[in-house]
Order: C-alpha cells, then sequence, then structure tokens
C-alpha cells in the first residue's frame, strides 16, 4: 500500500508534505532521548516488515505494522514511520519521493490513533493487553486503507469505490496484521511489559504491572 | 557344367559386391537427389509463417524471461535492507549521541541552573 509518483494532484502533495513535516517535528519533539534505542529498533522492524511477503491465496501480501508501532512507540511512531518510508522509497522503490508526505500520513495518522487507541484500552491484564493489541494493528492497517482511499479521492477517484477496493483487498493483510500484533504484544507482555508504556502525556510516570510481576531476575533493572 | 556353374558363382559374387558398395556409397546419392523431386517444392509463404510463429514463440519467451529478471531486479536484495538498518541504526545513534552530548554539557546560560553541575557554581562563588 504505497501512492506512487504523480498519482495525486500537486495541492494535495504539497499539503500533505506539509502535514507531515508538521507532524513529524510534534513526534521529534515528543520523542525523549531514553527512548530513541526503542525508537531505532521498531523503526528497523517497520522498514523491514514491507519485506516479509505472506502468501495468500493467488495473490501474495506484506506487512505493513503501523499499529503495531503505534502501539509500542505511542508520538514516536509518526517519526519511525516517516524515515522508514523514507527509506523504503529510497532504496526499495517503494512509493515516490514526491508522494511521501502522502504515504508518511497514511500510515503514520493511523499510528498514533491505533497508539491512543492501545493505551486508552489496554487496561492491566496480560490477555486483555494482547487482544487490544492485535485489535489495533488490524485497527492501524483498516485506517490506512481508508485515508489511502481519501486521498485517492481528491485525485478525483469516487471515495467508496475506492474505499470498497482498498478495504477488500487488504482484508488479509487486516487479520494477519491483528495476529501478529497480538503475539508481539503477548510477547511484549510476558518478557518486558514496560515497552508497552509509551508516555503519551509527558512527564507521566511509568507504571510496572501491578498484577503481572515481571519475570526478570529481580537484580535487572526495571527499566532498559 | 561345372565351369558355367563357377563362372555364375563368381557373376553371382561380384553382382553381390556391387550391390553393397552402391548401398553403401551410391545410395546417399540418389536419394539426396532423389527427395526434392520426391516432394513437391514447399510454398514459401507456409515456410515464412512457420519460421515466423517459431520466432514469435522464442521472443516470447525470452521476453517472459525479461519480465522476470525485471521484476527480480526490481525487488529488493538483502543489501538494500542491511543499508537501510544501517541507516536507522546510524541515524538514531547520532541522534542519541547528540542529545546525550546536550545532557551532558549545558548551555552556558542555563550552568547556574543545573542541579548536576555544583562544583561549577562552586568556583565561581
Amino acid at each position: 500500500m504505497h501512492i506512487s509518483d504523480g498519482v495525486l494532484p500537486i495541492s494535495i502533495t504539497v499539503g500533505s508534505y506539509a502535514a507531515s513535516a508538521a507532524l513529524a517535528a510534534w513526534s521529534v519533539r515528543r520523542t525523549r532521548s531514553e527512548e530513541l534505542p526503542k525508537v531505532a529498533v521498531v523503526t528497523a522492524a517497520f522498514f523491514v516488515a514491507s519485506l516479509i511477503h505472506v502468501p495468500f491465496g493467488p495473490t501474495s501480501v506484506h506487512l505493513l505494522i503501523p499499529g503495531l508501532a503505534g502501539a509500542l512507540l505511542g508520538p514516536s511512531a509518526f517519526l519511525a514511520i516517516g524515515l522508514g518510508l523514507l527509506l523504503q522509497s529510497i532504496l526499495f522503490q517503494f512509493g515516490g519521493l514526491t508522494a511521501l508526505g502522502a504515504n508518511a500520513l497514511m500510515m503514520g495518522v493511523p499510528a498514533l490513533a491505533c497508539g491512543v487507541f492501545f493505551q486508552k484500552l489496554k487496561g492491566r491484564s496480560r490477555r486483555r493487553q494482547s487482544l487490544v493489541g492485535g485489535l489495533a494493528g488490524a485497527l492501524g492497517t483498516a485506517l490506512a486503507a481508508l485515508i489511502l482511499a481519501l486521498l485517492l479521492a481528491s485525485g478525483g477517484e469516487d471515495f467508496f469505490g475506492v474505499a470498497k477496493i482498498a478495504l477488500a483487498a487488504h482484508i488479509p493483510v487486516i487479520l494477519i496484521e491483528g495476529a501478529v500484533s497480538a503475539f508481539t504484544v503477548a510477547f511484549l507482555v510476558r518478557v518486558k511489559p514496560e515497552l508497552l508504556a509509551p508516555a503519551f502525556v509527558q512527564g507521566r510516570p511509568r507504571q510496572p504491572e501491578l498484577n503481572a510481576p515481571p519475570p526478570e531476575p529481580p537484580d535487572s533493572p526495571a527499566h532498559g | 557344367m561345372t565351369g558355367c556353374g563357377k563362372g555364375l558363382f563368381w557373376g553371382k559374387k561380384l553382382l553381390v559386391a556391387a550391390a553393397l558398395l552402391a548401398g553403401m556409397i551410391g545410395m546417399p546419392g540418389p536419394a539426396r537427389a532423389e527427395s526434392p523431386e520426391a516432394q513437391p517444392p514447399p510454398d514459401p509463404a507456409a515456410l515464412l509463417a512457420e519460421q515466423n510463429a517459431a520466432l514469435s514463440r522464442d521472443l516470447r519467451r525470452i521476453h517472459r524471461e525479461l519480465a522476470a529478471l525485471r521484476a527480480d531486479m526490481s525487488r529488493p536484495g538483502l543489501q538494500e535492507v542491511f543499508a537501510g538498518i544501517g541507516y536507522i541504526m546510524g541515524l538514531f545513534g547520532a541522534a542519541a549521541f547528540a542529545a546525550s552530548r546536550r545532557r551532558d554539557k549545558p548551555p552556558p546560560g542555563s550552568a547556574d541552573n543545573d542541579p548536576n553541575a555544583p562544583d561549577r557554581g562552586q568556583g565561581r562563588t
């Protein structure tokens, strides 16, 4: 799901560049320096995830993990996704450089929405966290497909037609992504629960899980 | 009678040898010479059409291979993947380095407010 060069009208291209630059600047300001390694790892995962092709029937789909990135990074997700998309378009020729702003909006806004969604609803229990993580993963891809339809509609396409096609084409991705996100979140809840607490409110103390004691040995530091 | 029989025998042997010789040497010659006369000369249009079909079959195969090659080349290889991961790690490493330097060495204006630099304040007073 990448928009290519020359599909969108110029005004939308410039506007989406401006919007994604503003969002990226906000995202950089909200990224704390202690979290840079985590952001780097999630960025690398996002960058590589689009190469994992899952054969599905006659075609094959590839992962796009905006929901998972949002759930893990919170506000920094937009930075991660923007950088990942920039490198993808330079190195892999996925999408075009002129459509980078639109692509960043298409993947980054769902990531932020999924971050908020995950933080609001994740609750405390492990099962609920992995369930909400899976939902966030599925929601991220579905939202990305909707934004794709919205952007293409600005180029003169019929919004509902494109939305229907984009959603139908991504139903397998949505399902696979939900499963992958649920699995990843369940794994992280067990081995490193503090990874799942990105601070949307700056300065909020990060609470370790109360009823789910971390299985690490007690001499390891609480915050990695 | 016997002389005549012997002559016949020798004559037969000679005939057989001649036939064998003809079979070994002479046969291809007449066969080659006969074949254009046995079949009617082929229609040049049909020949051309046959050659065209064969050529276009080959060309189609080559086009297919070319398209497959192009698709293979446009797919990112291991080199690009590791280049991208290296870029990401390097950029974030540089950012973390800058952030840590900023935290360790605050600008001179904010040195008085920094609780982590008590000796500097003592040295001035």
